[in-house]
């Protein structure tokens, strides 16, 4: 979802004011990601600036600040208080809350505006979830613990009980110590899965589990600070973008279509989901 | 020209024109060939366009095929801080490098390795022409690996470590932490006198995010920042101190954040 994160963020700065002194910050959170923060705020600068251009808006009317890890996340939602933000859907639904989170626009990849969980397993090595009790699971998204126990595993399992977590900021690292025998499951997102056929791992790999349909995240905005109208707009400059000549290069590079507003009974069974995990 | 940059994408290619050529000394392709390992890093920018542009005009085959050209662009385009200037001559650099291999070069690791150095410092303000060429990037650093893997105190091993370590990871991308580790580690272990090998290594083992190589990741930067200081480097010093400086502030702000 990095990629993702990086255009989301640039385009946010479309929806930003005529005449901007002060520059409205966008926290962007991708927690589990192997990014550097300068490199990630660097990159979506250059971005920025080219929607800026394209969308005739002020220079530097915005600025981000990146983190990949979700304590220094929740810190910053709660110090900056950010009209927008880019969040994982589990930041989104622990947050949603405390910081009146609406989810206002979602990517379109591959023609899905949602993605499916898998848990690899070496070929042939274990038939189900259930016979990794104890074992170790490795995996870029644990660094969300609750949201894999209660929207992927639909609170059917408790990571942190259930298996030996082995923690990674690399899937690559994760998927060569599965291939080793070092791990015996990882877990990967959509993303992750889809990539599995450019590496060139020794042993065979097999799904032993997969997740229900999970809508992709996307942007979303404080429904306190802003108003309806500033969302309408931001979600409409979102949905442009990529029929836009400049555009089309940023969502091609970034391998997303579209983005689409968000309707929001697509986020009402997460919400349940997350609720009824307590 | 662009279109003689096969497979580099969106490169911006245009000469770029020097001043006060006329001061330049009256040079044959064959003296530019006799003198051209003392054109570097040590020369004036004054000679380095004045050879640059000989090798412009020249038909020299035996000139075109080796890896002056290049090196010599990259040298200037190093120096150069105008940005869009820069990738002029970055882009140049690739050219002239693609010349000298279509021309079967001698020094073709030399080549290759020079060709990557033009090629991701002309990209580099552009993201999305940069994520067109990793790639290519990736292609020419090991094919320079390969053939002179210690050229310029072990230069493709810390060319490729450092695309590694800094090109989006998997599945996104060819970046790839473990292998920007071990690039990177037998840099500073066969070129130990190189301060960016030792930058390098750090910034990788700092991207691990583990406490317990804070020590080593100070230690490496401590070393390659006395290497620099105490070194002759000539006018690559002041862009090399820049990296550190730059570096050094990650280390501190990291330091100064809230847990």
């Amino acid at each position: 979802m990095r990629k993702t994160c990086l255009i989301i963020a640039t385009l946010l700065a479309s929806i930003s004011a005529n005449a901007a002194p002060n520059p409205e910050m966008i926290v962007v959170c991708y927690p589990g990601g192997l990014v550097n923060a300068k490199d990630a705020n660097e990159a979506m600068s250059s971005m920025l600036r080219v929607v800026e251009r394209v969308g005739q808006w002020q220079q530097n009317s915005f600025i981000s600040l990146f983190t990949a890890k979700a304590d220094e996340c929740r810190q910053r939602m709660a110090e900056k208080h950010p009209k927008f933000a880019i969040t994982s859907l589990g930041l989104y639904l622990e947050l949603r809350s405390q910081h009146n989170l609406v989810p206002v626009v979602q990517p379109k990849i591959k023609g899905l505006t949602h993605e499916r969980y898998r848990v690899m397993v070496q070929k042939g090595k274990y038939k189900s979830l259930d016979d990794l009790k104890g074992k170790t699971l490795g995996g870029t998204v644990l660094e969300e613990q609750s949201y894999i126990g209660k929207i992927v595993f639909a609170g059917k399992y408790d990571p942190a009980s259930f298996f030996v977590l082995k923690k990674s900021n690399q899937a690559i690292r994760a998927l060569r110590a599965l291939d080793k025998g070092e791990l015996d499951a990882v877990i990967l997102n959509e993303q992750q899965f889809g990539g599995l056929g450019s590496l060139h791992l020794e042993k065979p790999l097999e799904a032993v589990f997969t997740s229900e349909e999970i809508p992709l995240m996307g942007v979303v905005a404080n429904s306190a600070t802003t108003t309806a109208e500033e969302r309408v707009r931001f979600s409409k400059a979102l949905e442009g973008m990529c029929a836009d000549t400049e555009g089309k290069k940023l969502c091609e590079l970034f391998g997303v279509e579209a983005f689409a507003a968000v309707d929001p009974a697509v986020f009402e069974p997460m919400v349940k989901l997350w609720a009824k995990g307590g | 020209m662009l279109a003689f940059v096969t497979g580099c994408a969106g490169l911006q290619s245009a000469p770029v024109r020097f001043d006060r050529l006329s001061d330049c000394p009256k040079q044959t392709a064959d003296e530019l060939s006799a003198k051209q390992s003392q054109l570097g890093p040590f020369s004036d920018t004054h000679t380095l366009e004045c050879a640059l542009t000989v090798l412009r005009d020249s038909q020299d085959i035996a000139l075109l095929r080796t890896s002056l050209g290049s090196r010599l662009c990259l040298h200037l385009a190093e120096r150069e801080t105008n940005p869009e200037k820069r990738a002029k001559l970055a882009a140049e650099g690739v050219e002239l490098a693609e010349a000298a291999l279509t021309h079967k070069g001698e020094d073709e690791g030399a080549v290759h390795y020079y060709l990557a150095a033009n090629l991701g410092l002309a990209v580099r303000e552009h993201i999305t022409v940069a994520m067109k060429n990793l790639d290519r990037l990736e292609s020419e650093m090991k094919q320079a690996l390969a053939l002179s893997p210690d050229i310029d105190d072990g230069g493709p091993m810390r060319l490729l470590g450092a695309l590694y370590l800094k090109a989006p990871a998997w599945p996104n991308g060819i970046g790839d932490l473990d292998k920007a580790l071990e690039l990177l580690e037998k840099a500073v272990k066969k070129h130990p006198g190189h301060p960016l090998n030792h930058l390098f290594y750090a910034q990788a083992l700092w991207s691990e995010g583990d406490e317990a190589l804070l020590s080593q990741v100070k230690a490496e930067f401590a070393l390659g920042e006395k290497l620099l200081a105490d070194g002759n480097w000539g006018h690559n010093k002041a862009a090399w101190k820049k990296e550190f400086d730059a570096f050094r502030q990650e280390l501190a702000d990291a330091a100064s954040a809230p847990p």
